[in-house]
C-alpha cells in the first residue's frame, strides 16, 4: 500500500458532461486516484476540451479551447480523464490542431503524452493491483470507440473489474461495436442511432448481466436512455469509475 | 490539349512538380521497378504438404501419381469414378500423353463451349493458397481451364513454388514471350452473391482436380 | 430525396432490414478469421499503404510508364476525363468494332460513368454478368447497395421472384440453382458477345497489364473470349511491380470476404499474340480522372489509396443499419461518405460526412489504412468553412465555444442548464421529452442530471473543510 498523497499531483479533467450529469462519476475518479497514492487536483477553470467543436468541423473553437486547456493542464505530471473520448481528443487530436503552429503543436504533445483515460491511468501508469470498492453482481463491459480505439483502452477495466471478489463478468457479443451515441450524431440522426443502440441493449440483454459498466458518460445516457424507454428498469449501467470505488449498490 | 496531357498536366500541378522533382520521380520510378521490394512472404518449407492442405481447402480435389506417363489413366480413373465424361480437351502442351491409350478420347487444342472436361498443365502451382498459376499460349489456351464443368490439371511437383513472387521471378526468368493471360487458380468457379450463400460453378468449372506428378 | 429521408424508408422497410439482419457481421467474422489464422496481417497491411502511398506521391510517372508499357504490348491507352467522357470513348470504340453486345464483369468506375445507359442509348446492349449485377440490371437497372456484395440488400425469395418473372421459368427457392439458371442464361451472352468490358483492380506498371480479381469467373470469360476488351478503370490504381501485386492480394480478399485468395486473379497483358489459341484481337485501356486528380496532394490524399474491398462497409454500424442504397450514389458506407461529397460536390452530399459516429471501426480495418473517420471530420471542417452548415448550428457552436472559454460564465450556464433539465424531470429520474434535442428523445430517455453541477459540489466539499 502506498502512502497517501506520496506520488505526486494527478489533474482531473472532470468532463462537461460529468460536471454536468453526474457529478458523483468525479468524486469515485478522485476516490481512485487518491487511492493509488496521488495528490489529486481539480483545476477549477476548466471547461470542456472542445471535441464538440472538433467533431461538427468548428476547427477555430476547437482550437480555442484547447489553447484554454494547454495552458490550464500542462503543469501537471498526469492528467486523467474519466472519458475515453475526451481522453483521446486530447491525446490523438490536439497535436493535429495545431499543425501549422510548432510551438502550440509541442506543448500539445508534451500534454498528450502524459493525458490518460483514467483506467488506463489506473493500470498502465499507476499499477494498482486493488481497487477501493467491492460491487456484488454480474458486470458487462461496454468497449466504447474513442477509449478503445484512440487509446487502447480494452484490458485495463477487465482487469480491475477481476480485482472485485464480487464482480462476475460476462462478456456480452459484440462489445467493440458502437452503441450509436457519436456526441451530436445521436441528435442529428436519431433514426440511425436509435436503431444501433437499440442492438447494443440487445447484446447487453442477451448477456444477462446485471449490469453494464463503461467509462465514458455519454455512451451510458445513450445506453441508459435507451433502455429505460424500452421499459427495462433492471439493468443497471455504471461508470466505471463508481463501480471501481464501490460508490453504487449491488444485486442484492 | 489533349485529355491524358490535361489529366497528367492536373497531376503534376498537384504534386507541385517542377523539372527537378520530375526527374527524381522519374529516378525513385525506376529505382522502385529494379528493386522489386517484396512485403512479408510465405514460409517457403514443407510447399507439397502445404499446396495440397491449401488446394483442398479452396476446393480442389487433389490426387498423385508417380510419372506423367500415368497421368492419362489417373485422368480416366478419376473421370469414371465421379460418373463424369470421358470425352476431354487436352492443351497442346500434353499432347504426347496416350489418352487414347487409357480409355479417352481426347481432343488436342483449345476448348469451346461445348467441351465438358479441360485437361491442363501449369505453369507454377503456389503452395501458399493451394493455387495454379497458369500462363497462356499456343502451347495452353486460357479457355481449357475455364469453359469446360470440369478442369483437371497436370501439376508437376517440382513445379510447387513457396508463393506468387516465386512464381513471378520463374516467370520472369523462363518466359521469353511474356504471356497475355496470366490466370491464378483456385479451386472452382463460386459465387455467394445471393444471401452470401456459397456456390460452386458460377460461370467456370463446378470442379478442379490437381494431379500431382512426382 | 433528401438523406433522412431516404433513411425513413429503409428503416421502415421490413424486408430490407430483415435482409440486412441476414448478414449483417458475417463478413466482419470472416475477415476477423482471416486476420487471425494469418499472422503476417499487421506487416503486409503496413506494406499496402506504403505502396499505395509511393505510387501516388509520383502518380503523374507511374501513369507514363504504365501507358508505355502498355502500349508496347499492343493496347490502346484512352484516357477519359469524367464518367461521361468514358462512356463516349467506349461508344467509339463499340462502333469502330461494329460491337452490338457487351458483357460486362464488376466495374465500379462502369456504375461511376452510367455506361449501361449510355451504351442502351447508343444501341448497344450491356449485359451484366456479376451474378449480384446481373441481378440488379434485370430488376430495371437497380443500383447496386454494395462495392463487391451488390445485392446483399435481396433475398433469395425476391431474387426467385425476379428470375421468374424475367426468364419465365418456375419459381426457384434453392439459392444453386438459382445460381445455375442465370449460368445458364449467361452463358451464351459470354459465348456471342463482341466486347468484353473489365474493371480493374490493379495496374500494374511493370508489365503495363491490369489484374482483375474474381471468384465467379466471368471476369476472365469476358476478358477471353470477346473480339475486344476494354479495361476500365481509375487513374489511382496503378501500382509498381508483380510483387506489390502478390502483397496487395494478400490482404484485399482477406479484407472483403475473409478468403486467403478469390478464386480467379488474372493479369491481362494486351491483345492475342501470334499462335494464340484464343483471347482478345483488340485491348483497350480508359483510365477515368472524374475528381481523383484534384484529391492528389490534398488532404482527402489518403482517398486515392483505396483498394475498394468494401471492409469499411462491412464494420460500420450505419451502413450495416440503412443499408447501401440510403447513401444515395454509387459508393456507400465511410469510403462512400468520403467520397461521394469528393466527387459530386461537398454540397450534393452534406449529410454523408455527417452521418457517422466516428466510431472508427473503419480505420481500424482499412488494408491501406486510410484514416476515413478523419476524412469525414475534415469534410466537416470544409462544410464549415464555406458557410454550408445551417445557420442555427453555426451559431449554436460559436455560442458553445464562447461562453466555454469563459470559466465563470461557463459555470453559470450550467447551473442554469441543470436547474432547468430538473425542472423539466419534474421529480423522476429521466426527461422523456425535450424540445432542446428532440432528436434524443424520439428514441430514447434523458436520465434526468443530479441536483447540482460538480462545480458545486466540489466547492461545496472544499468550503466544508476540504475533506
Amino acid at each position: 500500500m502506498v502512502a497517501p498523497g506520496s506520488r505526486g499531483e494527478v489533474a482531473l479533467f472532470v468532463t462537461c458532461l460529468v460536471d454536468l450529469m453526474r457529478p458523483s462519476i468525479a468524486f469515485s475518479a478522485l476516490k481512485l486516484i487518491e487511492a493509488a497514492g496521488y495528490v489529486a487536483v481539480v483545476p477549477e477553470a476548466q471547461t470542456c476540451c472542445g471535441q464538440p467543436g472538433y467533431n461538427s468541423g468548428d476547427t477555430a473553437a476547437a482550437r480555442a479551447l484547447a489553447r484554454k486547456f494547454i495552458a490550464e493542464f500542462e503543469r501537471f505530471p498526469y492528467i486523467v480523464a474519466p472519458s475515453g473520448s475526451c481522453a483521446g481528443t486530447v491525446r490523438t487530436h490536439y497535436p493535429d490542431l495545431f499543425a501549422n503552429e510548432p510551438e502550440w503543436r509541442a506543448r500539445a504533445e508534451a500534454l498528450a503524452a502524459k493525458t490518460f483515460e483514467l483506467t488506463q491511468f489506473l493500470v498502465d501508469v499507476a499499477g494498482v493491483t486493488e481497487v477501493p470498492g467491492d460491487f456484488s453482481g454480474s458486470v458487462t463491459y461496454h468497449d466504447s470507440c474513442s477509449g478503445l480505439r484512440e487509446l487502447g483502452v480494452k484490458q485495463q477495466p477487465r482487469t480491475l473489474l477481476d480485482r472485485m471478489p464480487g464482480v462476475k463478468r460476462i462478456e456480452m457479443r459484440e462489445c467493440e461495436e458502437c452503441c450509436g451515441f457519436g456526441g451530436l450524431f445521436s441528435v442529428k440522426y436519431p433514426d440511425i442511432s436509435g436503431a444501433i443502440v437499440q442492438r447494443k441493449c440487445d447484446a447487453i440483454r442477451g448477456s444477462g448481466a446485471y449490469a453494464v459498466a463503461l467509462g465514458d458518460l455519454g455512451c451510458m445516457m445513450n445506453i441508459e436512455g435507451r433502455l429505460r424507454r424500452n421499459g427495462d428498469e433492471l439493468t443497471q449501467v455504471i461508470h466505471i469509475a463508481e463501480l471501481l470505488a464501490g460508490d453504487v449498490g449491488g444485486q442484492g | 490539349m489533349s485529355v491524358r496531357d490535361d489529366i497528367l498536366g492536373r497531376l503534376r500541378r498537384q504534386l507541385g512538380r517542377t523539372d527537378s522533382t520530375t526527374l527524381a520521380a522519374r529516378e525513385r520510378v525506376e529505382a522502385t521497378l529494379a528493386l522489386r521490394q517484396t512485403g512479408p512472404r510465405a514460409a517457403a518449407d514443407a510447399l507439397l504438404d502445404r499446396f495440397i492442405e491449401r488446394a483442398r481447402a479452396m476446393i480442389s480435389s487433389v490426387d498423385r501419381c508417380a510419372t506423367e506417363a500415368e497421368v492419362p489413366a489417373h485422368c480416366a480413373d478419376w473421370l469414371r469414378g465421379h460418373g463424369l465424361p470421358t470425352t476431354v480437351v487436352v492443351v497442346p502442351a500434353l499432347a504426347a500423353l496416350d489418352w487414347a491409350g487409357a480409355g479417352l478420347e481426347a481432343r488436342v487444342g483449345a476448348a469451346t463451349g461445348d467441351d465438358l472436361v479441360g485437361v491442363t498443365g501449369c505453369f507454377r502451382a503456389i503452395a501458399e493458397t493451394g493455387t495454379l498459376m497458369l500462363c497462356s499460349g499456343p502451347q495452353s489456351p486460357a479457355v481449357n481451364s475455364l469453359l469446360p464443368e470440369t478442369h483437371i490439371a497436370v501439376v508437376p511437383r517440382q513445379h510447387i513454388v513457396a508463393d506468387m513472387e516465386a512464381a513471378w521471378a520463374e516467370a520472369r526468368r523462363e518466359l521469353s514471350a511474356w504471356p497475355r493471360a496470366v490466370n491464378f487458380v483456385s479451386g472452382p468457379s463460386r459465387t455467394a452473391d445471393i444471401e452470401q450463400t456459397i456456390v460452386l460453378g458460377a460461370h467456370g468449372p463446378y470442379r478442379v482436380h490437381l494431379l500431382i506428378v512426382g | 430525396m433528401h438523406f433522412v429521408s431516404r433513411v425513413r424508408q429503409r428503416l421502415d422497410d421490413p424486408e430490407l432490414q430483415r435482409n440486412l439482419k441476414r448478414t449483417r457481421g458475417r463478413n466482419a467474422a470472416s475477415r476477423a478469421a482471416a486476420v487471425a489464422a494469418f499472422p503476417d496481417f499487421d506487416a503486409v497491411r503496413a506494406r499496402a499503404t506504403e505502396i499505395r502511398a509511393s505510387v501516388l506521391r509520383d502518380l503523374d510517372v507511374w501513369l507514363e510508364r504504365f501507358e508505355q508499357k502498355a502500349i508496347e504490348r499492343g493496347a490502346t491507352v484512352l484516357w477519359a476525363r469524367d464518367g461521361d467522357h468514358a462512356c463516349d470513348l467506349i461508344i467509339d470504340i463499340a462502333r469502330r468494332h461494329g460491337v452490338r453486345t457487351v458483357v460486362k464483369s464488376k466495374s465500379m468506375v462502369s456504375e461511376e460513368a452510367g455506361l449501361n445507359a449510355a451504351l442502351e442509348a447508343a444501341g448497344i446492349r450491356p449485359v451484366e454478368t456479376d451474378l449480384g449485377e446481373y441481378i440488379l440490371q434485370i430488376n430495371d437497372n437497380e443500383p447496386p447497395s454494395h462495392i463487391i456484395m451488390p445485392v446483399i440488400h435481396k433475398s433469395k425469395e425476391q431474387v426467385s421472384e425476379l428470375f421468374a418473372r424475367v426468364h419465365g421459368t418456375a419459381p426457384k427457392t434453392d439459392i444453386e440453382e438459382l445460381t445455375h439458371e442465370a449460368r445458364a442464361v449467361l452463358r451464351p451472352e459470354f459465348l456471342g458477345a463482341d466486347m468484353g468490358l473489365s474493371g480493374g483492380n490493379f495496374l500494374v506498371a511493370e508489365t503495363g497489364s491490369v489484374a482483375i480479381v474474381t471468384n465467379e469467373g466471368n471476369g476472365r470469360l469476358c476478358t477471353t473470349l470477346p473480339r475486344v476488351h476494354v479495361a476500365l478503370t481509375g487513374i489511382e490504381k496503378v501500382i509498381p511491380t508483380l510483387e506489390d501485386l502478390a502483397t496487395l492480394l494478400r490482404i484485399l480478399p482477406r479484407s472483403a470476404t475473409g478468403q486467403a485468395i478469390t478464386n480467379y486473379v488474372s493479369m491481362l497483358t494486351g491483345p492475342k499474340q501470334a499462335g494464340d489459341a484464343d483471347g482478345p484481337e483488340h485491348m483497350y485501356f480508359v483510365l477515368v480522372d472524374g475528381g481523383r486528380a484534384d484529391l492528389l496532394g490534398s488532404e482527402f490524399e489518403a482517398m486515392l489509396r483505396c483498394i475498394r474491398c468494401g471492409a469499411c462497409m462491412n464494420h460500420c454500424p450505419v451502413y450495416q443499419t440503412i443499408g447501401g442504397h440510403s447513401y444515395g450514389w454509387v459508393y456507400p458506407g465511410p469510403m462512400g461518405s468520403v467520397l461521394t461529397p469528393l466527387y459530386q460536390g461537398l454540397d450534393k452530399a452534406m449529410d454523408l460526412p455527417h452521418a457517422a459516429t466516428l466510431c472508427n471501426q473503419c480505420g481500424v480495418v482499412c488494408p491501406v489504412s486510410i484514416p476515413l473517420p478523419e476524412l469525414m471530420r475534415t469534410l466537416r471542417e470544409k462544410q464549415v468553412e464555406r458557410g454550408l452548415r445551417p445557420w442555427s448550428e453555426r451559431i449554436a457552436t460559436k455560442l458553445w465555444a464562447w461562453v466555454a472559454a469563459r470559466p465563470t460564465l461557463y459555470a453559470l450556464g450550467t447551473r442554469v442548464a441543470v436547474r432547468y433539465l430538473r425542472w423539466l424531470a419534474d421529480g423522476r429520474d429521466r426527461i422523456q421529452v425535450m424540445g432542446v434535442a428532440p432528436g434524443w428523445t424520439a428514441q430514447r430517455d434523458f436520465p434526468a442530471p443530479a441536483a447540482k453541477t460538480f462545480r458545486e459540489l466540489y466547492a461545496e466539499r472544499r468550503r466544508g473543510g476540504g475533506q
